[in-house]
């Protein structure tokens, strides 16, 4: 490779070889250090290529071995540029390839960020465009050192960061604090737990509260199930205070859930038509050049494209993006549901419901699922008997919360100052 | 008596011979390509035959299309279909 690019700088010749002693010549060039390569026979003579600078030095050897050299071609750097040497707008415009590519070489053109999960690129990108860095920045006034100082103090989460340039693309690497920064306060705050939805108390455990309900009770949406105020009683079994306090537990109950959805008589579906249109946009700045076959017919067309930006040698991005279009052209009609249809259409929702109740981690314990028709199409509607917790906090009420609070109740000024003891 | 020196002393010292006596070397990449060393000059050339002369003996390649890709003062490298290769006096 680098002998090939050393001989196409320099230049180089096609020769045809003949005469007394050919094998003479080739000894004396290889003792004069005369470098030919590519030598074959062809039609009773010999054809090599050799560079110009070594073809100068070859007459004597010529005459001592009595050959004829013929020159065939002449190719390399020196002789295209004679070749060309009236075509200067050609030269003009190989010139100017260089200089605009030194000239976009001195700008950010790509910027890719790696490592976030919690901040998303936008949010970066947003916030690197505060700091005056963006797409057609000049890399020279991009400090890298100041910029990860910035990301780190604006982001307290982020715990790393690392920016470079690499050609025409910024690399930014970052690393989030995956440990929680802030351990939430934790709500010490007077609550009931109350019935979320009507149901049977199936079983509980109560951790702080006073349990209102038992297992086997039937309840109805927001009764009290655990109470925050505790009472407390004196030796001769006489209410002397109540003691607030946030009531906790887990209670389930059997409770019912159904749902209803609707099914046309007449579905629509969508078929592809088999013409399709592929296309290619380039978009260069604010302009934007299209090469796409115009659509024909009356039916819609469905047109997508994937993107992708110019590079050069890996991380030389230049400021030309190509959209690669293809565009489908379908149509869609109507058509009645079979009874197999469905069927298969009931079972699908009735799967889905299924499946976003074991997600809520409730436990099913029957379902039921029919078909009635009305209106202008089928209903399904489905049923769930299901087991799950049910009990939901209820901030104590300003009359029931004007007790003694937990923490103070222990203090006798406090006790004393309370209505009711 | 100097020459036979040099084998022995190439032999019990174990150096290459290659280097040692300027033994021509011959190393064949399948049939269709071969690199010699050591090698002074051309003798015969055509796209049947390769001749060469070695120091001690003379080398020569039969085949089919034989190419010549370089050579220079130390090694060639022919290539093509190289059906014999024959050692001479």
């Amino acid at each position: 490779m680098k002998d090939a690019l050393k001989h196409y700088w320099e230049g180089y010749l096609c020769i045809r070889l003949k005469g007394f002693s050919p094998e003479r010549f080739l000894n004396l060039c290889m003792a004069k250090q005369i470098v030919i390569w590519d030598l074959k026979y062809q039609d009773g003579g010999y054809q090599f290529l050799i560079s110009v600078k070594d073809y100068r030095r070859v007459r004597p050897l010529v005459r001592k071995a009595q050959v004829r050299l013929r020159i065939l071609g002449r190719y390399g750097l020196p002789f295209f540029l004679y070749r060309n040497r009236k075509r200067k707008l050609f030269a003009a415009g190989i010139l100017s390839f260089f200089l605009v590519l030194f000239l976009m070489s001195q700008f950010i053109w790509d910027i890719s960020i790696e490592g976030n999960y919690h901040f998303t690129d936008d949010v970066l990108l947003r916030f690197l465009d505060q700091q005056d860095i963006r797409y057609g920045r000049k890399k020279a006034g991009i400090d890298c050192d100041s910029l990860e100082e910035s990301i780190r103090s604006q982001y307290p989460d982020i715990i790393w960061v690392s920016a470079r340039i690499s050609g025409t693309r910024l690399m930014i690497k970052v690393k989030e604090n995956e440990v929680m920064g802030v351990i939430p306060d934790k709500d010490d705050a007077p609550r009931d737990l109350v019935a979320q939805k009507p149901g049977r108390i199936t079983h509980m455990v109560i951790r702080r509260g006073k349990a209102l309900v038992a297992p086997g009770d039937e309840v109805e949406a927001g009764e009290v199930l655990v109470r925050g105020a505790v009472p407390i009683y004196n030796d001769a079994e006489e209410l002397i205070r109540e003691q607030f306090v946030r009531a906790d537990g887990d209670i389930y109950a059997v409770t019912g859930e159904s749902y209803q959805e609707s099914v046309p008589f007449l579905s629509v579906k969508r078929a592809d038509t088999g013409r399709k249109r592929r296309g290619l946009r380039l978009r260069l700045g604010g302009l934007s050049f299209l090469w796409m076959m115009p659509s024909w017919g009356e039916n819609p067309w469905e047109i997508t494209a994937g993107t992708s930006q110019v590079t050069v040698l890996g991380d030389f991005y230049l400021p030309i993006w190509v959209d690669r279009i293809q565009a489908k052209e379908y149509q869609t009609y109507e058509y009645f549901l079979t009874n197999d249809q469905l069927e298969q259409e009931k079972q699908r929702i009735h799967q889905k419901k299924i499946e976003n109740l074991t997600e809520k981690g409730v436990q099913i314990l029957e379902n039921s699922v029919k078909i009635v028709k009305e209106g202008s199409g089928w209903q399904i509607r489905g049923e769930f008997l299901i087991e799950e917790p049910i009990g939901i906090g209820r901030e104590l009420v300003p009359e029931d919360t004007a007790g003694v609070p937990e923490d103070t109740a222990e203090q006798p000024e406090n006790i004393a100052g309370q209505p009711g003891m | 008596m100097f020459e036979q020196m040099k084998i022995a002393a190439a032999d019990n010292l174990k150096l290459p011979k290659d280097v040692v006596l300027g033994e021509v070397l011959v190393s064949f990449v399948g049939r269709s390509c071969v690199i010699v060393e050591n090698y002074r000059g051309i003798l015969i050339y055509d796209d049947r035959t390769v001749k060469l002369q070695a120091k001690h003996c003379k080398l020569q390649f039969c085949g089919k299309r034989l190419h010549i890709d370089y050579y220079n003062h130390d090694e060639m490298k022919i290539s093509g279909w190289i059906q014999s290769m024959e050692f001479g006096e």
